[in-house]
């Protein structure tokens, strides 16, 4: 079990869509974006179930996964290992993600198409920042003749 | 002889072409599932095989997985939130080229257009341009499977 650094609750806010993979029983991984991942407390995480898509049926058969998230202040980015632990579909964190999910909807013109079936919290195994995968903000220029 | 692998259908080739964020999927032999985020990719024409562009430093544990199982997802999606998910089998790897950083600036100078639409320019620009995308590693699968990602209730369908 690891413990999550107070400076990854910036990747943690919905400003910058993050990826989870996960991994069917009989090896098949799968990949998505989503547009939030919640800090629940320092030993756990927090994802909505909204539709029963893939992501959900994997960790239900196979509980690990790999959540990535990206800091919109530092742009430093971070590999979760997590495990599927339980569902809440009532309670606080059931609500206040309830609430977060109406509020991105709305803003992205997707209201209404999202309905929360529950809150999926995940135990964090690991929490590894990507020190190589960032070029310095200082050195990030644009493209030159791209096609 | 018969082809191996789905035909990708116009509109899936119309979405990679992006700008689309890429997210890679694989996993290992204790089904531990790993990240990557992708760089750019290009469908091959025979439209059955798409090589996708990942950073060198985080190529490791991608390569090890593929070489070891060769299951991969690719996902990727649009602003306006289309989406589609590749699945298929490694074919090979290689260092990129000149011609693939060339594709890959390309790509990156769209993202960062799109990224400015939805973002302010102190986030759209480490956003859209700030991975650490050379030296790289392209990498080829052959495609199995293609599903639709867009969010709702039609996400997961398999298309082709």
């Amino acid at each position: 079990m690891a413990t999550l650094p107070e400076e990854i609750k910036a990747a943690m806010q919905g400003v910058i869509p993050s990826h989870v993979v996960t991994c069917a029983r009989d090896g098949t991984p799968n990949a998505t974006a989503i547009s939030q991942v919640y800090y629940v407390d320092p030993e756990h995480v927090a994802l909505s179930h909204q539709f029963f898509n893939k992501t959900v049926r994997n960790v239900r058969e196979n509980p690990r996964a790999l959540v990535w998230v990206m800091s919109p202040q530092t742009f430093d980015t971070w590999d979760l290992e997590v495990e599927f632990d339980h569902a809440e579909t009532s309670g606080p964190i059931f609500d206040v993600l309830d609430m977060q999910i109406e509020a991105i909807a709305s803003i992205v013109g997707l209201k209404g198409i999202f309905k929360l079936r529950s809150a999926d919290i995940y135990r964090v195994i690991s929490a590894t920042k990507n020190v190589s995968e960032r070029i310095p903000l200082r050195d990030i220029v644009e493209p030159r003749g791209g096609r | 002889m018969k082809a191996h692998g789905s035909i990708i259908p116009d509109r899936v080739v119309e979405v990679l072409r992006g700008p689309a964020v890429m997210v890679v999927g694989t996993r290992d032999a204790g089904l531990r599932p790993a990240h990557v985020c992708a760089v750019g990719a290009v469908v091959d024409d025979d439209r059955r095989t798409v090589t996708f562009f990942v950073p060198e430093s985080r190529s490791a544990r991608l390569l090890s997985d593929l070489q070891n199982n060769g299951r991969v997802a690719f996902s990727f999606g649009l602003a306006s939130h289309e989406a589609y998910q590749l699945k298929g089998t490694y074919l090979s790897s290689r260092p990129t080229t000149g011609e693939d950083v060339a594709l890959q600036d390309a790509y990156r100078t769209k993202l960062f257009a799109a990224a400015r639409k939805a973002y302010p320019e102190d986030i759209a620009r480490p956003y859209a341009l700030g991975v650490a995308y050379q030296p790289g590693v392209a990498v080829t699968f052959r495609v199995e499977e293609i599903f639709l990602q867009t969010p709702g209730p039609d996400a997961g369908t398999k298309i082709a």
